[in-house]
């Protein structure tokens, strides 16, 4: 369905290989889902990613990968991986299944579908990296945009603490402040950057105003600024924050932030949801309440950085199906929020699950669960599952990568769905590996009767549900 | 199961003018037919109430907005778990979820099919996020449904009509329509929503300028509405008008009424825009003058918005409005902007018997329906989850259908700002069980151009829900005894039995292939999606035709919009209001010699 556009393309090179081109090829590299890439295949090979940055150009690597599936440290056919994978989550008490990313978000909902089946327990890696963000959202709300607004609108942008170039390499020149846009026709001459570097985590280099906020005066500030957007008319920063504010550094950090903030048509806050060393656990918050109130005197959108593998799209895929983004438990037979004492890595840490299965790729696994996970009965379905770190796990079966091998749809940090496009073959597909796992492991189920999910007894229909 | 004969049930199938009669109703492949053999299976009807299934023509379940709202209401949903139910299909895997006024997909089609509802429409979708509503449909079982597609501030369409472009505007509404796999042209705010993108503050009036001086509300009204006619869409345009929740907002609405006279269009949430404003400013019911003119004007159509007490989402495009909302309330808040089409707001609300304005919105919403004279025109919602969850409809029905506990109801609430209201008067209107049918099924699946829907004749899909009579219609109408689906039985004695795959309804309206030529120009410089990634591609099932022959399945099934063909299939209007004015064709020649061929009306 969404196979990408292949053209032959010239003869290349002295050794004449027939290249192939996919265009408009969506690159997971980061959360910026660039999805102008063409994608140049030779020999089987992927040759070059045009367009790419050098992290797009990593991400899609040659395309090579394994196609091997493992039981017990020994290769065996596919099909006799999976039936031992089912026996491992069929035999569990406590299963979970765990989202990795650079998964479809089709496959992100096979799995999500797999976990229901089972009563596990169910996670993705945003409980370990961006859920001060997550819950922030679910706190306050949010004041958001997706990314052709920050192009065509904004023309203040406030880097918070975060320089895209390191982790987003395109985000300036795809979104802002580079390009020009509707309402900022001349680009980065129509938009005031602001760098504000918080403790060492610095803005970007060319900022038209540059902030040093201390680690530990950074919610101050935000705080501050907020105080001064909402602030009635004429009532002057003297009053603000309290006594004792004025002279403060974070007074002096917001008395300089807030007017260009006030005097922007849309100003655009950028910060980076993934994990940042000394960061504040309140900025999240502060951020969001900052973008809201700005929404008073002006537009204000916050534009949340998310790394690569569509981890906004496990996040929406979860909450689409359990209303939870999450650190879900099935347990009791529907979806449970346990963000604080039950995501993954807690769960491992107390010893509660006796077998995981891992979907995704373990390369994007924070250490610490990875370390957690190894110590457990796992079954891992994913890209270079047979090397590395789940090498010696019980069972591995190797997948493609989505959007170099396997097709389907994924969000971009800002939730934009996009096609993935994959330009080369590769060993089974997610999706229905794990579609075919549920099958396997219900079958197996059912005969050994381990745990209740099937036909529910006492589950009650809807309309009675209706009726109470 | 291929084959079932309903027996001796008492049959409410308005479209027919069966108004309890006692027949029987035969199901063979997912169609109604006309007879069974003697030997096909039987489902002992006797002393019940047989229906069309439910139609819900306005409502948010599957969008990448929705979502945003489940994302923003963990509290809602951990109070309402939902177990998987206990399917005897042993093909399908029976899913649990959570509910609350956003239930997550899965447990929103069971619940839907578990109150009889068989066909549901979201109603407001950006088509940049198209491929997220149909994969959340994919994931809402059992319903056939489809999704209206956000307009009516789209940059590009705002600019053709700037430019005096109309023709290219209709085109492109085409081409969003093929690109996105939505069923019909939406309005939200037209105008307004750029607006308040743009950091305006100030109300939208039906000539406010959007930008240019050319390009004004009622610009935007006009030209979605007779795009929606010369493409020939099964659903005329779907128009929430400027103002929504604002004191006084009626002139606004009856401006735009005005605005398309003659024309057909459809007027969604009516009681949100029917609020008149005393001489000290406060606010008062103006339902009288926007259901008169709904009543005098045969080619409008509407759906009502009911509040109902309790829990609510209030979950719109129409940002500015929410925007407001968080500010009174104090309530948390979304908002996303969505580059050059649409905004997106979020507030969790409840609305409460004693707080004056939500009794007003309440008793706004029974007036209209209470003093509507075409129940076929003026149609059942409650604009969910906005004015209260789908799951609150059998209340509803209660309401309009028991004068008594109706009148019960009044005295429990905040009468503050009823004077003006019809309903303190005291309306005495009970509806029938056949207006109920109207305006749950027969009314919607007319209004929405689904030919094969909302009724029981030979043809028509086999979507029947059985009741148990019971004096409390609340009761009869949350608990159907049965639900046939594609003549399958997913509902047996109350309980959910099966939980096929629901099918896709959409439009792929042919267009000027020359407009992609400009459109790729576009994309270039504004959009940061390619425009080759734009269009969700081909859908599992085939698109609905076009030309006021809206029946699933017959479609040509044309993949990512094709360009117009020289022999498009001529197209027809209104073909379900025959009485409505002619109207206006389409300037060029093929929109014309479409516009002027139609066939005898249907009704």
């Amino acid at each position: 369905m969404h196979e990408g556009r292949m053209t032959d393309a010239a003869e290349r090179g002295a050794a004449g290989a027939a290249e192939r081109v996919v265009e408009h090829a969506t690159c997971l590299g980061c959360g910026c889902a660039c999805d102008d890439i063409d994608v140049i295949v030779a020999d089987g090979r992927i040759v070059d990613a045009r367009r790419a940055c050098p992290l797009g150009v990593a991400w899609f690597g040659d395309g090579r990968v394994p196609a091997r599936a493992r039981t017990g440290g020994r290769d065996v056919p596919v099909d006799e991986a999976l039936d031992a994978a089912a026996r491992l989550l069929a035999g569990a008490a406590r299963p979970l299944v765990y989202l990795a990313p650079d998964l479809s978000c089709e496959a992100q909902r096979e799995g999500i579908a797999l976990a229901d089946a089972l009563r596990a327990a169910l996670d993705s890696v945003t409980s370990a990296t961006a859920m001060e963000s997550v819950l922030a959202a679910q706190e306050r709300g949010r004041a958001g945009a997706t990314l052709g607004e920050v192009r065509n609108r904004g023309d203040v942008i406030v880097f918070w603490g975060v320089d895209p170039m390191l982790r987003y390499p395109r985000y300036m020149s795809r979104y802002a402040p580079d390009p020009s846009g509707i309402h900022v026709p001349d680009g980065r001459r129509s938009r005031t950057v602001i760098a504000v570097d918080v403790g060492d985590s610095r803005g970007p280099a060319d900022a038209d105003l540059r902030i040093a906020v201390a680690a530990d005066h950074e919610v101050a500030t935000l705080t501050l600024v907020r105080a001064l957007a909402t602030e009635a008319p004429g009532a002057g920063a003297n009053t603000l924050g309290g006594p004792g504010r004025e002279g403060t550094p974070p007074w002096e950090h917001a008395r300089q932030l807030a007017p260009p903030c006030l005097a922007a048509h849309y100003v655009v806050l950028v910060h980076d949801a993934e994990p940042v060393p000394g960061r504040d656990p309140g900025r999240a918050g502060a951020l969001v309440a900052l973008a809201q109130a700005l929404n008073g005197p002006t537009r204000c959108a916050l534009s949340t950085l998310r790394a690569g593998g569509n981890r906004s799209g496990a996040d929406a895929a979860a909450t689409s199906q359990t209303g939870f983004p999450a650190a879900i438990d099935f347990a009791r037979g529907y979806p449970r929020y346990r963000p604080y004492h039950g995501a993954a890595g807690a769960r491992l840490a107390r010893g509660e699950v006796d077998a995981a299965l891992v979907i995704g790729a373990a390369a994007g696994i924070p250490d610490a669960l990875l370390g957690a996970l190894a110590r457990v009965s796992c079954a891992v379905l994913g890209p270079h599952a047979s090397e590395g770190t789940f090498a010696s796990a019980t069972v591995t079966v190797d997948t493609g990568v989505a959007g170099i091998h396997e097709g389907g749809t994924a969000l971009r940090m800002d939730d934009v769905p996009l096609p993935l496009r994959p330009s080369l073959a590769g060993p089974p597909a997610a999706a229905a590996l794990v579609r075919e796992l549920r099958a396997r492991t219900m079958r197996m189920a059912g005969h050994t009767g381990s745990f209740g999910a099937i036909g529910a007894p006492g589950a009650m229909s809807p309309a009675a549900e209706g009726a109470r | 199961m291929s084959q079932l004969r309903i027996v001796g049930g008492a049959v409410h199938d308005p479209a027919a003018g069966i108004d309890g009669e006692v027949r029987d109703v035969c199901i063979d492949g997912g169609r109604i037919v006309a007879d069974l053999p003697a030997t096909a299976p039987v489902l002992d009807a006797r002393g019940m109430v047989v229906m069309p299934g439910g139609v819900d023509m306005h409502c948010h379940i599957a969008s990448s907005s929705v979502n945003l709202a489940r994302r923003l209401l963990p509290e809602e949903h951990e109070r309402d778990p939902a177990l998987a139910p206990a399917l005897v299909d042993a093909d399908t895997l029976p899913r649990s979820g959570t509910g609350g006024t956003v239930p997550s997909t899965f447990t929103t089609g069971y619940r839907y099919a578990g109150l009889g509802y068989t066909t549901v429409f979201d109603a407001a979708v950006a088509p940049l996020t198209a491929r997220v509503s149909h994969a959340e449909l994919d994931d809402t079982p059992i319903v056939d449904g489809g999704f209206f597609v956000l307009m009516g501030n789209d940059d590009y369409l705002l600019r053709q009509i700037a430019a005096g472009e109309r023709e290219r505007a209709r085109e492109y509404a085409a081409w969003l329509l093929s690109a996105a796999g939505g069923y019909a042209i939406k309005l939200v705010n037209p105008g307004g929503v750029e607006l308040w993108k743009s950091g305006a503050r100030e109300r939208t009036g039906l000539d406010t300028p959007v930008g240019s001086t050319r390009v004004t509300p009622r610009a935007i009204i006009e030209t979605l509405v007779d795009a929606a006619t010369a493409l020939g869409l099964p659903h005329p345009a779907h128009i929430h008008c400027n103002n929504l929740g604002v004191a006084g907002n009626v002139a606004t609405t009856l401006e735009s009424m005005r605005a398309v006279s003659g024309r057909r269009a459809h007027f969604t949430h009516l009681q949100f825009h029917s609020y008149g404003v005393t001489a000290s400013g406060g606010w008062c019911s103006a339902a009288r003058e926007v259901i008169g003119y709904v009543n005098a004007h045969p080619e409008i159509s509407g759906d009502v918005g009911q509040v109902m007490f309790g829990p609510a989402t209030t979950l719109t495009a129409d940002a500015p409005v929410e925007y407001l909302l968080h500010k009174s309330s104090g309530r948390k808040w979304v908002n996303v902007d969505i580059e050059l089409e649409t905004g997106c707001g979020i507030v969790p609300y409840s609305y409460r018997e004693t707080a004056a304005v939500a009794a007003l919105q309440w008793a706004i919403g029974l007036e209209l329906f209470l003093l509507s004279a075409d129940p076929w025109r003026v149609v059942l919602s409650t604009d969910h989850p906005n004015g209260g969850s789908f799951m609150s409809y059998p209340a509803l029905i209660r309401l309009l259908m028991d004068r008594a506990y109706r009148d019960e109801q009044i005295k429990r609430v905040n009468a503050k700002l009823l004077a003006g209201s019809a309903l303190a008067d005291g309306l005495e209107r009970e509806y029938t069980l056949n207006e109920i049918a109207t305006i749950t099924r027969a009314g919607p699946a007319r209004l929405l151009g689904l030919r094969d829907k909302g009724h029981l004749g030979v043809g028509a899909d086999a979507d029947v829900t059985i009741y148990a009579p019971d004096a409390d219609a609340a009761r009869m109408f949350s608990t159907p005894r049965y639900v046939v689906k594609s003549g399958m039985l997913v509902v047996e004695e109350g309980h959910l039995r099966r939980a096929p795959a629901g099918r896709r309804l959409y439009v792929r309206p042919a267009y000027d292939a020359a407009l992609t030529r400009d459109l790729e120009r576009y994309f270039d410089q504004y959009a940061t999606v390619s425009f080759e990634n734009y269009p969700v591609g081909e859908l599992r099932d085939a698109a609905c035709a076009l030309g006021g022959e809206a029946r699933g399945g017959a479609g040509d099934g044309a993949v990512g919009g094709p360009p117009r063909r020289e022999d498009a299939p001529p197209s027809t209007l209104d073909h379900h209001h025959p009485d409505a004015p002619r109207t206006t064709p389409a300037p060029d020649s093929a929109s014309a010699a479409r516009a002027h061929r139609r066939p005898p009306g249907d009704r």
